[in-house]
């Protein structure tokens, strides 16, 4: 029997030392499978609700791991990366929103919960004598019947009204639902990747991102970047299309007679320069004017 | 026509509900006869059956002058989908709700002659009732009529129409919800009852344990549904919806262990923890039908919000003023052991109570942040991998202790943990030293050895109460189960998402796709685009065609992954994106070991309720015809 028992103490110690080897080398992190999925792994897609850029299959967050693609490839740190999309989109960025402020709550209401459940636990588990009282069985609450209970019945058939119509007058108080506004509005971040993609020249992930903006919020300005972005593309007969969406709206919109003429300079040679002698006549003062005038003059 | 009938049900339901309050305070308070409170309390079930009935013939009807039928009905929805629409959204699955709560309130009046504890329980669970019946009808009325008739409605979220237990989950996680008001009345009910009031956990348990089974059951098969539904391969992602129901779920799970033996000198446990369960389910409703957390399960929001928390607000000050008084605690056993059922059961619940207040805190902190500091802030999932995962796996150790707390002596219980301690070693050794899946899954795989090894030479070698212990094994099998499954695919899955064209073939370890060509189909209304795949992997190779559907009267696109399950693994393909001339598709290829085991261990763990519940109401029975003061045990030593 002691033999035995022996065994088994020898046998515990060293599949404990072996485990402890095993748990030791499993902390030690191990090179990460996908670096771009690691990061995006701590990034919130914006448009989506609740998913992060990791699992989400929205053009925001396909651009997204784009982007973390490329800064890894130009050498930047996962933490730089993070800063990166911190600086332009604000915390809500991150699926871990900083430790501070009422974040420090995540810690700090479990930590309490446990403190203060584990302490009731220790009372019962280890209770201070306490005289016992000993109830006589007949202190039942109230004996059914009596005037007392009449009473309390009477109470709460008022009470119960008084709820009932609570809830009919509050009913009447609430609005039906208004579609309100989406978490982080997609279309605000869409417009802002985009322009992020203009500026490292990949006009036609740009016009992705500005088409997946308007689909949220049908605007003017959206249109007109749109437009640009497809100009710089190369597709001038999208871009002129586009433009032209935007002078059906406003015949007289600068940017928008500068896009269309520059972009039939490609497509209808012909019609250009008038279109672009009404952007000159329409805004004079534009930045684009000189450089207008010089094609024109040519 | 059908829109007048259901208004008028649901007036008939409130007027009921009311009418049992009343009527059910007369028999508790005065000694009255019950048959008219039960009359009542059944007038409550058959206008919510009715209004039920009601909506659902005229969304199969098509009566598109009925408001709920005009926002979520549609032509071209299948007949099961229509009907399952009844709680695509909030009007109509309120009308659910009541149903199932009018049924539990039905059951738990059902006795002829009801002791004061059941009476104020029915008080109780009557108020509740009144309340739903008062929001649907004046708040949330799914009959209003519809001027002008629309010719055709949108049908129900696209999400919705497109697997199977659309018509299982949310019934099951109501029902699960919904048993548990019965034990929150009982123990709401016991402070005023009096000596029936003393016995008020042996009456509740019941109640409670078919409550939970239905909820596991519930969350379970939702785990599966989004798995196969939602595209992205995961079962749970930490969301405000998923989050709601895990929480009654925890609280109840730590009532179902300090109800043990009578629960006799846990009695503030007991209250805290059956009140607590119910205020969460209130509280979880709250959070995720008002709109206030966003979800990617909102799929019902409302108006409602304001006046649910009112109700979870009535809901605590009611509790907190009955049951908060101090009542003379039974005195308990003196000092409890170290290694004893006793304090298992209590740290237990503790942690149980702490992995809710996680949980609770996550869910919640966006909603407490936004209004401070204006930005939509999230908690993703590495806030509760780092503590919820930890808590969970301590947890499922002190499942494995069990087997050793059926013993007297301390050496024999010690000897019982030997066999066990060593196999969740020499697992965590093997695992450790062969790969490296990261600290928490490796415990995570000790600690499901260690149970399932405990509770192997448990059931073998006891003979005392068998059916309690199969009961209690098989629940905490599947919760090790569950946990080898989610460890697993956690850390050993694998995943890679590319453009390929057609032709082209993705590789994800030994699993290969190839795609074949991409179609285009119109099918009812909605946009349909398949891409016919060949998937190879384990020497055999056939054809998989995941697919995107467009429904443009929603406006949203759904994809439906192709899951080929085994018994070790899972392949996963999903089509995420097709280039505009079909020449080449975006396709995402996981593999995924293991996660047939966390269905298996959730069926397993609702099984184990189950059959606690059966030997329950088995060793019961006989004891039925015995008068009610031979049942009262002598809580005070003589």
């Amino acid at each position: 029997m002691n033999g035995r028992r022996r065994l088994v103490t020898l046998t515990a110690a060293v599949l404990l030392a072996l485990s402890v080897a095993g748990l030791a080398r499993s902390v030690a992190p191990g090179p990460p499978s996908d670096p771009t999925q690691a990061v995006a792994t701590e990034l919130r897609c914006p448009a989506c609700q609740g998913e992060s850029v990791a699992d989400s299959s929205s053009p925001i967050a396909v651009s997204m791991r784009q982007v973390i693609t490329d800064q890894l490839a130009e050498g930047r740190s996962p933490a730089e990366i993070r800063r990166w999309f911190v600086q332009r989109y604000g915390d809500e960025v991150l699926a871990q929103p900083p430790l501070r402020g009422t974040a420090l709550l995540l810690w700090v209401v479990p930590a309490v919960v446990l403190l203060g459940v584990g302490a009731a636990a220790l009372r019962t588990l280890r209770p201070r004598h306490r005289p016992v009282q000993r109830r006589p069985s007949t202190t039942d609450a109230a004996p059914p019947g009596g005037r007392s209970a009449r009473r309390a019945w009477w109470w709460a058939a008022g009470g119960l009204v008084a709820l009932v119509s609570t809830v009919a007058v509050a009913a009447g108080q609430l609005a039906r639902p208004v579609a309100d506004a989406p978490a982080a509005d997609p279309a605000v971040v869409a417009v802002q990747l985009a322009h992020d993609l203009e500026g490292q020249q990949r006009y036609a992930a740009a016009a992705e991102m500005y088409r997946e903006a308007l689909r949220d919020r049908p605007d003017d300005a959206i249109r007109l970047r749109l437009a640009f972005a497809l100009l710089r593309a190369g597709d001038a007969a999208a871009a002129e299309r586009t433009a032209r969406e935007v002078l059906d709206h406003v015949p007289d919109s600068p940017d928008g007679l500068l896009v269309a003429g520059l972009a039939q300079r490609l497509t209808r040679p012909e019609e250009a320069p008038a279109t672009l002698r009404r952007f000159l006549s329409v805004a004079p003062g534009h930045p684009a004017g000189p450089e207008v005038s010089r094609l024109l003059g040519s | 026509m059908l829109g007048d009938l259901g208004a008028a049900s649901l007036t008939a339901g409130l007027v009921s509900a009311v009418l049992a309050v009343l009527l059910w305070l007369r028999v508790a308070l005065l000694g009255a006869a019950s048959r008219p409170a039960r009359l009542a309390s059944a007038g409550a079930l058959l206008a919510a059956a009715a209004a039920c009935g009601l909506l659902e013939a005229a969304l199969l009807a098509h009566d598109f002058s009925v408001r709920f039928v005009a926002e979520n009905g549609g032509r071209h929805v299948p007949v099961y989908y229509t009907i399952t629409s009844l709680w695509s959204a909030m009007d109509g699955s309120l009308l659910l709700w009541l149903l199932i709560l009018c049924g539990f309130g039905a059951l738990l009046a059902r006795r002829r002659a009801p002791d004061r504890l059941r009476a104020y329980a029915m008080v109780v669970v009557s108020v509740v009732t009144t309340l739903f019946f008062a929001l649907s009808a004046f708040a949330a009325d799914p009959f209003q009529a519809v001027h002008p008739v629309p010719l055709d409605g949108p049908g129900p979220n696209p999400l919705l129409q497109q697997h199977p237990a659309m018509g299982v989950h949310p019934p099951l996680l109501y029902a699960g919800y919904l048993g548990m008001v019965v034990p929150f009345a009982l123990a709401l009910a016991a402070p005023l009852a009096g000596r029936a009031g003393r016995d008020w956990v042996r009456v509740a348990r019941p109640w409670a344990l078919a409550a939970w089974a239905t909820l596991t059951a519930g969350v379970a098969v939702g785990a599966w549904w989004s798995y196969a539904v939602l595209g992205w391969g995961g079962y749970w992602a930490w969301d405000p919806v998923e989050n709601a129901s895990l929480l009654p779920w925890l609280t109840a799970t730590a009532f179902l262990h300090t109800s043990l033996d009578g629960g006799r000198s846990r009695e503030r446990w007991n209250t805290t923890l059956a009140c607590g369960s119910f205020l969460l389910v209130l509280l979880g409703t709250f959070l995720t039908r008002s709109g206030a957390v966003a979800s990617v399960h909102a799929f019902t929001e409302s108006p409602l919000g304001p006046l649910l928390l009112g109700f979870v607000l009535l809901a605590v000050l009611a509790a907190t003023v009955l049951t908060g008084r101090n009542r003379p605690a039974a005195p308990g056993a003196g000092r409890a052991p170290l290694l004893s059922r006793r304090t298992a059961v209590l740290v237990n619940a503790v942690l149980l109570v702490t992995v809710a207040a996680v949980v609770l805190i996550g869910t919640v902190l966006p909603l407490l942040t936004e209004p401070l500091t204006g930005a939509r802030s999230s908690v993703g999932p590495g806030y509760y991998q780092r503590t919820a995962v930890p808590l969970a796996v301590v947890l499922l150790l002190l499942a494995g202790v069990t087997p050793a707390l059926w013993v007297r002596d301390r050496a024999t219980a010690l000897r019982r943990l030997a066999l066990p301690g060593i196999v969740g070693l020499a697992t965590v050794a093997a695992i450790g030293l062969l790969s490296r899946p990261g600290p928490a899954v490796l415990t995570a795989f000790g600690a499901a050895a260690f149970v399932l090894t405990g509770l192997l030479t448990e059931v073998t070698a006891r003979r005392r109460r068998p059916g309690r212990a199969w009961a209690a094994a098989l629940a905490h099998a599947g919760l090790a189960l569950v946990a080898v499954g989610v460890a697993g695919s956690a850390a050993y899955g694998q995943a890679d998402e590319r453009t390929v064209r057609v032709g082209e073939t993705l590789r994800v370890a030994d699993v290969s796709v190839r795609l074949v060509s991409v179609h285009r189909s119109l099918d009812e209304g909605r946009m349909v685009v398949r891409a016919t795949t060949e998937l190879s992997g384990n020497g055999t190779t056939r054809t998989a065609t995941p697919a995107l559907r467009y429904d443009p009267a929603r406006d949203t696109a759904v994809t439906v992954p192709a899951i080929s399950s085994g018994p070790r693994r899972d392949t996963y393909l999903t089509l995420i994106a097709v280039a505009e001339d079909g020449g080449s598709a975006t396709l995402r290829l996981a593999v995924n070991p293991l996660v047939g085991l966390i269905w298996l261990g959730g069926a397993l763990i609702t099984v184990g309720g189950l059959t606690a519940l059966a030997v329950t109401a088995r060793s019961r029975r006989p004891r039925r015809s015995e008068p009610a003061d031979r049942r009262e045990p002598a809580g005070v030593p003589a």
